[in-house]
């Protein structure tokens, strides 16, 4: 039997119980895994024999939810804002402002306002609310409840109370006014502006939190977007340009110098230099000749290469890491909501608390519509409206804050995550260090240092590779370029030879001027063995055939990474480091800036791994990356954090990016995740409080009509308040 | 070197894009090809070359790949 594999878009999902459920569903389709991702609104399904997508469909349905099969080549670029839901929060607004005010200020109560106010009050809860209430009949089919169910409860029982109060009792008199007494039972309350309210302000927090979902929808098909546009193929030996996509396994291609490979392969022609570094992450182009593979994406860094193609689509190693980013995506536990959380504790606890206070009034005063009314009182003041802004404020606080220091949180789902990071993995290229090759040291041997980098600079002048570039900034940096050597001639892999006088200079590799060389002296190759041992990369200068200076390049660790080492330990967290690069290099950096543990010549796999492995171990972590090759790890990671120069799959996959290179940010960053996930509870805490302690006093048959009213005013301004102080974060 | 524009019919998607360059490309004298998608609807299709494109090969081989050039 074989199996096939089956993405489907997922419509209907209101939560991480949501998800559980259509993963159950499919689960009892026989020869079917499945894993279901709440935040991409994907699931993610291996079929096992002759079961098809038509039937997984009928399952996802059956339970009351929406599914349709994604094509692998057609994924979604963008889903846009819903519309729907931006009207709904216009005019749920527009009208519940009137509603509200009329109801609690009393000055303002014209002569059949109630009227009005029930007019206005009726779009708002059953258009505007439309969403609770079909998520709460959802959530009932199968016995939970949510943080919809308690609004839609709310709503519906202070709407329907409020219109039976408005014709059968005297709340309907034209002429009536209404009692803003905080204590005291009134048979004939309205709490339509609580319906308007809770449902105006549930919906803003909704989109508030749509928008970054949003963001996290387009995280794939950047990285699909990574690869080549185009390709030069070899047609009986005529190039023609097409679109990368349309190259086949076994055709022949050409990748000019400068230009992106565009599917994996191997040389048949040519030599070069191939910069890697958004893929692999080696810092320093590795040379290249006939035989050797390439890997779509990386850039082809000095001559012309022939090609052929080796796989193409989704055989590439590109198109590898973008599975294993995907996988790593689905099999991320999803996060309940807090609010959620402690709603289906919470609601329950509400309706038995209302039926049961319900049924002792009856039995005390044998008065049914007395009855009625404390139950519907109990359950109006339960749903606190605060708590439709209590996660949305904190949130909108915390990244508005963040983005003032170049801190963007994208994945503000992970905010609502209890857990605290104990771990941060850090990649080496480009995040501890610069990413680009500087020169760090000259040597010269009866030249001065300066002779030899001058030298160095005027032969290297015309190419273009990147140890090349570095010599030639230094050389201009330090104020000892000259003219361009005459007669320049490059042999790629291996060096470049130039005329400057009547001197013959060569620049290149030790080795290359060793075997044309007379002896190379004795301090050059000290210096050589000591620099290979610490990760240089180097150039050797030859006047003729005497080797007379050497020229060390790496990649230089950042200023700020030793500092941010020691603010991450003084947070009581454990740093890792995880490079591409060889053990001998990420030795050196390690020791420098002062990580607790590191780990060298790693690819992709090795690092998602190494965070699995870590997370088996009880730790909750968070990686800092910014290359292709850190993607998977970024998204298996609990905190993905992205630096803002990296590749766009790199910010695409990660929860939080930082714009600046300052690594100092990334303690900022999970100070600042603690801090807005602390404000989310504190607000929680009071939207629940204010109204927990409410419900004993509708449930007493004492509470005056304006309780529910200053309840969710005081639980709105305390959230509002509370978040407002997430401001005053200060960075280090 | 010059281009010449084409209407192509028959394309839905970027798999449809990559068989019909594929086949344009593979035209003696072409040195180019790119394509504008309209899904279900008329693409472009814009072929570069030395010498002006050999339009009844062209034609034979979009025709081939199971897709329409429009005249």
């Amino acid at each position: 039997m074989s199996t096939t594999h089956v993405d489907l878009a997922l419509e209907g999902m209101t939560c991480a119980t949501c998800a559980g459920r259509i993963e159950g569903a499919l689960a009892a389709v026989p020869g079917v895994i499945a894993t279901v991702n709440f935040a991409t609104e994907r699931a993610s399904v291996e079929i096992d024999g002759v079961t098809d997508a038509t039937v997984l469909i009928a399952a996802i349905t059956k339970v009351g939810y929406g599914a349709r099969v994604i094509d692998r080549e057609q994924r979604e670029t963008e889903a846009p804002v819903d519309p729907v839901l931006t009207a709904r929060v216009i005019v749920s607004l527009a009208l519940a402002t009137p509603v509200f005010l009329m109801s609690m200020i009393p000055a303002w109560q014209f002569d059949g306002f109630q009227w009005v106010a029930a007019a206005l009050t009726t779009p708002i809860v059953t258009w505007g609310a439309w969403p609770f209430h079909r998520a709460a009949i959802r959530n009932a089919r199968h016995g939970a409840t949510t943080m919809d169910t308690l609004v839609s409860l709310g709503v519906a029982v202070a709407y329907l109370w409020s219109m039976y109060a408005l014709f059968f009792t005297m709340a309907g008199m034209i002429g009536m006014r209404m009692d803003l007494a905080l204590f005291g039972y009134s048979p004939h309350s309205l709490y339509f502006e609580s319906a308007a309210v809770v449902t105006a302000f549930v919906l803003l927090g909704r989109l508030l939190e749509s928008s970054s979902k949003r963001a996290a929808k387009m995280s794939l098909t950047a990285l699909l977007n990574t690869a080549a546009k185009q390709a030069i193929l070899l047609i009986d030996g005529r190039e023609v340009t097409v679109p990368a996509g349309a190259v086949q396994k076994g055709d022949t291609f050409v990748v000019l110098a400068g230009g992106i490979v565009p599917t994996d392969g191997r040389i048949i022609e040519g030599q070069s230099a191939i910069d890697a570094s958004a893929v692999t992450g080696e810092s320093v182009p590795v040379p290249v000749g006939v035989g050797s593979t390439l890997i779509g994406g990386t850039i082809n860094a000095g001559g012309r290469l022939v090609v052929e193609a080796t796989a193409v689509g989704a055989g590439t190693e590109l198109a590898r890491l973008t599975q294993m980013v995907e996988e790593a995506q689905a099999g991320k536990a999803p996060v309940q909501k807090l609010v959620d959380r402690i709603s289906a504790v919470f609601v329950p606890l509400v309706i038995v608390a209302a039926v049961a206070g319900g049924i002792v009034w009856f039995a005390i005063t044998g008065d049914a519509t007395h009855a009625v009314s404390i139950a519907a009182a109990t359950l109006v003041v339960a749903c606190p409206c605060a708590l439709g802004l209590a996660t949305p404020m904190a949130l909108l606080a915390g990244t508005g804050r963040g983005a003032r220091s170049g801190i963007i949180i994208r994945g503000t789902d992970v905010l609502e995550s209890t857990r605290r990071v104990t771990t941060v993995v850090v990649d080496k290229t480009g995040t501890l260090t610069s990413g680009h090759p500087s020169v760090v040291d000259v040597l010269g041997d009866g030249v001065s240092a300066d002779t030899v980098l001058g030298e160095a600079a005027r032969v290297e002048m015309g190419t273009d590779h990147p140890l090349a570039r570095a010599v030639v900034a230094e050389a201009t940096t330090r104020g000892v370029m000259g003219d361009v050597a005459r007669g320049i001639v490059a042999e790629p892999g291996r060096g470049v030879t130039g005329t400057l006088g009547t001197t013959v200079i060569r620049a290149g590799s030790l080795e290359w001027l060793a075997e044309t060389s007379h002896a190379v002296p004795t301090s050059i190759v000290a210096a050589a063995a000591d620099w290979t041992s610490a990760g240089r990369s180097l150039v050797a200068v030859a006047h003729g055939d005497r080797v007379v200076g050497l020229i060390a390049i790496s990649d230089v660790i950042k200023p700020s990474a030793s500092v941010a080492i020691r603010a991450l330990s003084k947070l009581g967290i454990r740093t890792v480091m995880a490079s591409g690069d060889n053990a001998a290099v990420a030795e050196v950096v390690a020791h420098e800036v002062g990580i607790d543990e590191f780990y060298g010549a790693m690819n992709p796999a090795d690092k998602r791994d190494l965070i699995a492995r870590l997370q088996q171990r009880g730790e909750v972590v968070a990686m800092v990356g910014d290359g292709i090759n850190d993607a998977a790890a970024l998204a298996q990671a609990d905190l993905g954090i992205a630096m803002g120069h990296g590749t766009d799959v790199a910010i695409e996959t990660s929860d939080i990016v930082l714009v600046s290179t300052d690594l100092r940010r990334v303690a900022d960053a999970i100070r600042l995740s603690r801090s807005t996930l602390g404000t989310i509870r504190g607000n929680l805490v009071w939207a629940f409080g204010y109204n927990a302690i409410a419900i004993p006093i509708a449930l007493a048959g004492v509470m005056g009509p304006a309780v529910a009213g200053l309840a969710m005013a005081f639980s709105s301004v305390f959230v509002v308040l509370n978040s407002a102080r997430l401001a005053t974060f200060r960075t280090s | 070197m010059s281009t010449t524009d084409f209407g192509v019919t028959g394309l839905t998607c970027n798999h449809c894009v990559m068989t019909v360059s594929r086949a344009a490309a593979l035209v003696p004298g072409v040195t180019g090809v790119s394509i504008d998608l309209v899904a279900n609807g008329q693409s472009t299709l814009h072929v570069e070359s030395d010498a002006a494109v050999d339009a009844v090969a062209l034609d034979k081989a979009i025709v081939e790949a199971g897709y329409e050039l429009v005249h």
